[in-house]
């Protein structure tokens, strides 16, 4: 329906940014800004749990250990995605999101950079990094492992 | 307990512009490990899927196009859809990209829309000697993590096998007697894995069965034959009951030109929160 059928006003706009509390987890992050991608085991029971919690659903205990994990990973899935939602807006577009499974058993989210979407598929080795980009927020970043 | 209710479900999403959507939407997956550090959006969610359905099971892109042209043929015949034209493989294929594989025609619209259901105990139906009553036979459920980090694969819901399998249970039938679904193709690749989740067929084959026409109407068993949320489009909190309002509607004959042939009178809805944090299959009977 065209819009001069059914007019609207525009509202003010609302910002909404949050404080998310890490106490628990802030080995994670710092572990981002070290290259490395933390994992949490029970001490009790051995359950690895990426990503990292520090309470063990499967045991109940809540005595767990940071575990780095492998920077070898397998991708499973990956999507160039193009659509970008706000709050990434100012990222070039488009980014790569994936899915790679460690040695360890864990599978981790990151971007797939240094290939083009064409050439990557699953099952393609990847490099796990970290990194923090240009805006502050930190990330995951897989690299091919292998030359195509 | 109450022996009558009403049922409503309403959204207007289209007050705000795309990226809003597409934010509010994709904080509504995993947010801080998944939308807060990668930007995933429910197109993206389900680009995952349908990249690990292709490498496993050689579903293609031309194949998740099919899903999108069934329902845009039945979507012409409702006029309550949000899109009402008809359109071609090559309209889906040559789409602008959205999250890769997806494209624009693989996804449902951001819609406006509500639906209702009035519901009755069997007590109160029979008291107000209602004329041609719908049952709900079953309803099945289960739930699962929002972190994809946390699924064994990427190539179905297992939520929804879980919520079918409780369904057919509760209700005593089978894939092979239900007569028509309703499906959560919120992206054409859920289409395909509904299929294979709800067992209409083996895990795999679901690409074959849009191949061969299977879940049109005439077909073994129609889906979507509104236009599914794909060209009926889906309001998120009115999706479900206007499933329902179509089974109500094709259980007693008045789906007029979409009018689904009857053998068993029963039909199943499939309904999906977030990529399969939740599932409910609902089983009806006239």
């Amino acid at each position: 329906m065209a819009a001069q059928e059914r007019p609207t006003i525009r509202s003010r706009p609302l910002t909404l940014v949050h404080e998310i509390p890490i106490a628990r987890i802030k080995r994670f992050w710092d572990g981002l800004k070290e290259g490395k991608v933390y994992a949490t085991k029970c001490k009790k029971c051995g359950q690895l749990y990426y990503p990292p919690q520090v309470d063990c659903f499967k045991c109940l205990g809540s005595d767990v250990e940071w575990v780095a994990l492998s920077d070898e990973g397998v991708i499973e899935t990956f999507t160039e995605s193009h659509l970008k939602p706000q709050g990434f807006t100012h990222y070039e577009e488009p980014y790569i999101i994936a899915i790679a499974r460690t040695p360890e058993g864990a599978k981790v989210m990151g971007w797939l950079e240094g290939i083009s979407a064409d050439k990557a598929r699953v099952g393609l080795k990847v490099k796990i990094t970290t990194t923090i980009k240009p805006d502050g927020y930190p990330a995951i970043v897989f690299k091919p492992a292998e030359t195509s | 307990m109450v022996d009558t209710a009403v049922a409503i479900g309403v959204e207007k999403m289209l007050e705000v512009d795309t990226l809003t959507s597409t934010a509010v939407g994709g904080r509504g997956g995993n947010y801080l490990w998944e939308f807060h550090m990668f930007g995933t959006s429910f197109a993206a969610y389900y680009a995952l899927f349908a990249t690990a359905h292709m490498a496993k099971f050689g579903t293609t892109e031309e194949d998740l196009a099919l899903v999108a042209v069934k329902n845009h043929k039945y979507g012409a015949m409702n006029p309550k859809a949000h899109f009402q034209r008809e359109i071609k493989v090559e309209d889906v294929l040559k789409s602008r990209v959205v999250a890769r594989p997806l494209k624009l025609y693989d996804c449902c619209p951001i819609s406006d829309g509500a639906a209702a259901v009035i519901l009755a105990s069997e007590e109160k139906v029979k008291e107000l000697k209602v004329e041609d009553p719908v049952w709900i036979e079953a309803i099945g459920f289960s739930s699962d993590t929002s972190s994809l980090s946390r699924r064994m694969d990427y190539v179905g819901l297992p939520a929804a096998t879980q919520a079918a399998q409780m369904a057919y249970k509760i209700a005593k039938v089978g894939p092979k007697d239900i007569d028509f679904a309703e499906v959560h193709d919120c992206f054409t690749i859920a289409e395909i894995m509904a299929y294979e989740d709800l067992g209409f067929c083996k895990k795999g084959e679901g690409a074959k069965m849009i191949r061969e026409g299977e879940t049109y109407i005439g077909g073994r068993i129609p889906v979507n034959v509104d236009g599914g949320l794909k060209a009926k489009g889906h309001p998120l909190g009115a999706t479900g009951c206007s499933m329902v309002y179509e089974v109500t509607k094709q259980l007693r004959n008045e789906g007029g030109r979409r009018q689904v042939p009857l053998k068993n009178y029963v039909a199943l809805t499939h309904n999906v929160g977030g990529h399969g944090f939740y599932v409910y299959v609902m089983i009806f009977r006239r």
